[in-house]
């Protein structure tokens, strides 16, 4: 028998059980993430990954870079970040290092964005020489050749994601970003796309689909024992 | 449990110490030897590297030796040192081999800033997460110099992020202990 300090009220063993089991199955569902966000960011680097990808192999353009979706995407994952820890019921050590570290994986790819962009400002007037003397415009933009350093960054956070929860799709995934970044700097442009979005597809839609299935399961699974 | 992590983590500061003064020293010799002594091969002094992996290896196999009980924020802090490692080593392979090696501090300093903020909000302690902004700032900051100055701009980081923040850990642990 248990005696609560508060409401000084004795509960009989099968309520403290039952309050036992009801604290395990809200912790339980506490830990099981929605893979949404890695879903989303999966499918949209794929997707710019390869719709660049056929802009290079077939020679057109579209009317606008199809990198800005990764800025769009943005505002729906700030939407699925506000969601989440509403629903969170209980905020584990887990939770407090997964936050820090995707925030501040965040931070670092806009960081690498504004460094590139920087070091490629230099190239600026050799892009208008070769417009001159040529005619044409410059076949390709030089921040595409940074493939390699995108990779480091987002094999980080996935290893370290799929170490600490041991979910070994990640763990995976995260070594074959380093392992792609590795070979990226090797190859053309057109493999470098092809090395990103496959990256992109194991270390976290796979992943992240991996994760939603468990966490609908989990949510089905509780509703069933109507706890 | 976050305040025996901190206690672990002073008692792992001398990483943070030791290869934060290593990497400080190396990045200010090698801007003395460059700008001063007009030495050539002046990169050379990134060999002490060599100091620390072998000391991070001996310590170690001496602390796997020791009985202690992990905690299970001590190994999440390992896992995250440990993908740190692996991407300092990676991205130091990319700028050898794209020839980048006069570009290389802002990519690093902001692989420094990523460490520390990320353990200093895990353990909850603030000079870490300062240090750790600071040393993104540093990194945006370094872009707008040219490579001399930009060693500069990486001693500072790591004299704010790591150095400073490892000192006031093991001093708040003096006190704490006494």
């Amino acid at each position: 028998m248990i005696i609560m300090n508060e409401q000084e009220k004795i509960l009989t063993e099968k309520e403290s059980l039952d309050l036992i089991t009801q604290m395990i199955n809200k912790a339980k569902d506490a830990c099981h993430d929605t893979g949404i966000a890695a879903i989303m960011w999966g499918a949209v680097i794929a997707i710019c990954s390869l719709v660049r990808l056929s802009e290079l192999h077939f020679g057109y353009r579209l009317p606008f870079d199809i990198y800005l979706l990764t800025i769009v995407a943005v505002i729906p994952q700030i939407y699925f970040t506000i969601k989440e820890k509403k629903q969170r019921k209980v905020k584990t050590y887990d939770d407090g290092f997964m936050d820090s570290l995707w925030m501040g994986f965040g931070i670092c790819i806009f960081l690498m964005i504004y460094t590139t962009s920087a070091m490629y400002s230099q190239w600026d007037p050799a892009a208008d020489e070769y417009r001159k003397l040529t005619g044409n415009a410059y076949p390709f933009r030089l921040y595409e050749f940074t493939s390699p350093l995108f990779l480091m960054l987002y094999g980080l956070p996935t290893f370290v994601t799929g170490v600490s929860m041991k979910f070994k799709p990640m763990l995976w995934g995260g070594l074959l970003c380093w392992v792609s970044c590795l070979v990226t700097i090797y190859t053309p442009i057109k493999i470098d796309l092809i090395l990103v979005a496959l990256s992109s597809i194991f270390a976290w839609l796979v992943p992240g689909i991996i994760m939603e299935k468990d966490y609908r399961k989990a949510k089905s699974e509780l509703a069933q024992a109507n706890v | 449990m976050i305040s025996k992590t901190k206690q672990n983590m002073s008692d792992n500061s001398i990483y943070f110490l030791v290869w934060g003064w290593l990497t400080f020293i190396a990045c200010t010799a090698q801007f003395v030897l460059k700008n001063i002594f007009q030495y050539e091969k002046h990169y050379l002094v990134w060999t002490v590297i060599i100091i620390g992996v072998a000391f991070s290896i001996y310590q170690g196999r001496k602390e796997g030796t020791s009985v202690k009980a992990k905690t299970y924020v001590d190994e999440n802090m390992k896992h995250l040192w440990a993908g740190m490692a692996i991407s300092f080593f990676v991205l130091g392979m990319i700028l050898t081999r794209l020839g980048w090696g006069t570009v290389i501090f802002p990519f690093f300093i902001m692989l420094y800033g990523l460490g520390t903020f990320v353990s200093g909000n895990f353990i909850q302690f603030r000079p870490l997460i300062i240090g750790g902004i600071i040393a993104w700032a540093l990194a945006i900051g370094s872009t707008f110099v040219n490579y001399d100055y930009q060693m500069l701009f990486g001693a500072g980081a790591i004299l704010i992020s790591y150095i400073i923040p490892a000192h006031m850990l093991r001093y708040r642990n003096k006190i704490a202990n006494d």
